[in-house]
C-alpha cells in the first residue's frame, strides 16, 4: 500500500506541476461552461428539454476526453520512450503500478472538472437535473471507461512519441468538436450529425444526456453497445500489442 | 554462483547479436563485458534480465531465474541501464523516494545521496543536473536496494576524473563487502581497476576472456588497452 501511495504521490505531484491537464482538463471545461450558461437558451424545446439543459452532460465530458484521450496515451508513449518502463521491468514491482496510479490521477483531474463544471450549471445558473443522480453518475463511469479504453488503445499501438501525439490530437480534437462535447450535436446539420454518429464520445453524449432530462430509455441499446465494443476492443488491444520499450 | 549463464544467444531478425555467451559470476566478484559499440554488450545484459528475448543452456540469478522468479530476482539485482531517463519535472529526492518504495529493504538514502555527492542537490530537477551528476544518481539508484549484484552499462561515461575515482573507491569497497558486478566499459583504466575477469566481445561472439594478464598475455600486447584494441578488432 505504501508502495502504491508513494507511486501516485509523485505521479500526483508530476501530473499537477504540469499546467496541461489545469489548462485543458479543468479550466476550459468550466469557461465552456459559464459560456453555455450565459449564452443558451433556456427554454424548453419540443422535446421538453432546453439547449442549457443538454449541453450539461456533454460540458462534463470535455474533462474525460482531456484526460484519458489526451494525457494517458501522451504518458504512456512518454514513459515508455524515456525508457521509464523499462527502468521498472528490472525492479520487483510491475510497470503496470506506475500506468496505473497515472491514470488514477488523470482520473481524479476528471473528476475535479466534473465537479467544478457542476458547480458552475447549478450554482450560478440554476440546473437542476431531472433524472437521477445515481443513473447519471453510474452513465458518467461507463463514458470514463469507454474513453479511457480508448486512450489506453492509442498508448499501446503508437511506435513512438510523434505518432501518440498525432492520434491522441487527432481523437481528442475531433470527438471535442464533433461528439457534442462543445458544440451541440442538435444544432450540426444532418450530414454532420451522421458523421458524428461514428463517434463513441457522441454516443456517450447521447447516453448522458437521455439520462439526465430523466427520458425512458430509449434508443441507447446501439449507444451502449458501441461503448462496451470500445472497452473490449481497446483493452484487448492494449494487452495483446502493448510494448515495455 | 550468483550469476551463471551458459550459451547465452540473442538475435534480432536474423542478426546475431550474442552468440553462445557463457560464464558466471561469484560472490564479490567484477565482470567486464568488453568491445566495441555493437559488439552485443548491452544485448547481453538485456537478455539475462530477461527484458530481452534469448535462448540459453541456463540462465540463473542467485539461483533463480530472472524470467520466471522476477519479483524474488529483482529484490537482490541493482540495474543501470546506458542511458537512465526519469520522468519530466521529476526531482532528485523523488526519484529517492520512488525507488525506495519499489523494494522491500534499502540502504539509507541520505548516507547514499553524500557518497555520491548529490546532497545539496536533492530539491533539484533532475533535468537540471549536469551529465555526470545525472549518471551518478543511475548508478546510485542502482545500489539503493542493496543488491547482491548490480548491472552497470557504462557506468562512468560522462563523468570526471575525480568523480570516476570516487566512484571506483565505492564500488571497491561494496565488491569488498560481497557485492558482486557485471559492468561494460570502454574505458581500459577503470577495467583494470575493477575486474576481476574479462569477456572481450565482437559481433556478438567471445573472441577473448580471462584476467587482465591472462588478456594481455594473450594478445602479445603490452598494454590492456592494445591487447582491447587488438582482441576487439579496432586496430588501425
Amino acid at each position: 500500500m505504501t508502495l502504491f501511495w508513494t507511486l501516485l504521490k509523485i505521479e500526483g505531484k508530476l501530473v499537477w506541476k504540469g499546467m496541461d491537464i489545469l489548462i485543458f482538463g479543468i479550466l476550459f471545461p468550466i469557461i465552456m461552461a459559464a459560456v453555455f450558461g450565459f449564452v443558451m437558451s433556456k427554454e424548453a424545446s419540443a422535446a421538453g428539454a432546453s439547449m442549457f439543459e443538454i449541453s450539461y452532460p456533454a460540458v462534463v465530458c470535455i474533462g474525460v476526453l482531456a484526460t484519458g484521450v489526451m494525457g494517458v496515451p501522451l504518458t504512456i508513449a512518454d514513459y515508455r520512450h524515456r525508457g521509464i518502463l523499462k527502468r521498472f521491468q528490472v525492479t520487483p514491482v510491475s510497470p503496470l503500478h506506475l500506468l496505473f496510479a497515472q491514470v488514477i490521477i488523470q482520473l481524479s483531474a476528471a473528476l475535479v472538472s466534473f465537479i467544478g463544471v457542476t458547480a458552475v450549471y447549478t450554482l450560478l445558473f440554476d440546473y437542476e437535473l431531472k433524472g437521477s443522480w445515481g443513473l447519471f453518475l453510474l452513465t458518467y463511469a461507463f463514458v470514463v471507461c469507454a474513453m479511457y479504453s480508448i486512450g489506453i488503445f492509442i498508448g499501446s499501438l503508437v511506435p513512438d512519441q510523434k505518432s501518440s501525439n498525432l492520434w491522441s490530437s487527432v481523437a481528442y480534437f475531433t470527438m471535442l468538436l464533433f461528439s457534442g462535447a462543445t458544440i451541440p450535436y442538435e444544432i450540426m446539420p444532418k450530414i454532420v450529425q451522421w458523421v458524428m454518429d461514428s463517434l463513441p464520445l457522441a454516443h456517450g453524449i447521447h447516453l448522458l444526456k437521455q439520462v439526465s432530462i430523466g427520458d425512458p430509455i430509449q434508443h441507447v441499446f446501439s449507444s451502449i453497445g458501441i461503448l462496451v465494443l470500445c472497452i473490449v476492443i481497446g483493452l484487448g488491444c492494449a494487452i495483446r500489442f502493448f510494448k515495455w520499450k | 554462483m550468483v550469476l551463471t549463464v551458459k550459451n547465452l544467444c540473442v538475435q534480432y531478425g536474423d542478426k546475431v547479436a550474442v552468440q553462445n555467451l557463457s560464464f558466471s559470476v561469484g560472490k564479490g566478484e567484477v565482470l567486464g563485458l568488453l568491445g566495441a559499440n555493437g559488439a552485443g554488450k548491452s544485448s547481453a545484459i538485456a537478455a539475462i534480465l530477461g527484458i530481452e528475448k534469448s535462448d540459453f543452456e541456463e540462465l540463473t540469478v542467485l539461483g533463480k531465474s530472472p524470467l520466471t522468479e522476477r519479483k524474488e530476482v529483482f529484490e537482490e539485482v541493482g540495474v543501470q541501464f546506458q542511458e537512465t531517463n526519469f520522468q519530466d519535472r521529476l526531482t532528485v529526492e523523488e526519484a529517492c523516494m520512488q525507488w525506495r518504495a519499489l523494494y522491500k529493504e534499502t540502504q539509507p538514502v541520505d548516507a547514499l545521496l553524500s557518497t555520491f555527492g548529490l546532497s545539496d542537490k536533492r530539491k533539484q530537477l533532475i533535468k537540471s543536473l549536469s551529465g555526470g551528476e545525472k549518471q551518478r544518481l543511475a548508478v546510485m539508484l542502482a545500489l539503493l536496494p542493496n543488491p547482491q549484484i548490480v548491472f552497470l552499462d557504462e557506468l562512468t561515461t560522462g563523468l570526471d576524473t575525480k568523480a570516476r575515482r570516487r566512484l571506483w573507491k565505492q564500488l571497491s569497497l561494496m565488491k569488498e563487502n560481497g557485492l558482486s558486478i557485471v559492468l561494460t566499459s570502454h574505458y581500459m583504466d577503470e577495467v583494470e581497476v575493477l575486474c576481476d575477469h574479462l569477456f572481450i566481445l565482437r559481433e556478438g561472439i567471445t573472441v577473448a576472456s580471462g584476467s587482465v594478464q591472462d588478456i594481455i598475455r594473450l594478445s602479445g600486447q603490452e598494454t590492456l588497452e592494445n591487447a582491447y584494441l587488438h582482441f576487439a578488432g579496432e586496430e588501425e
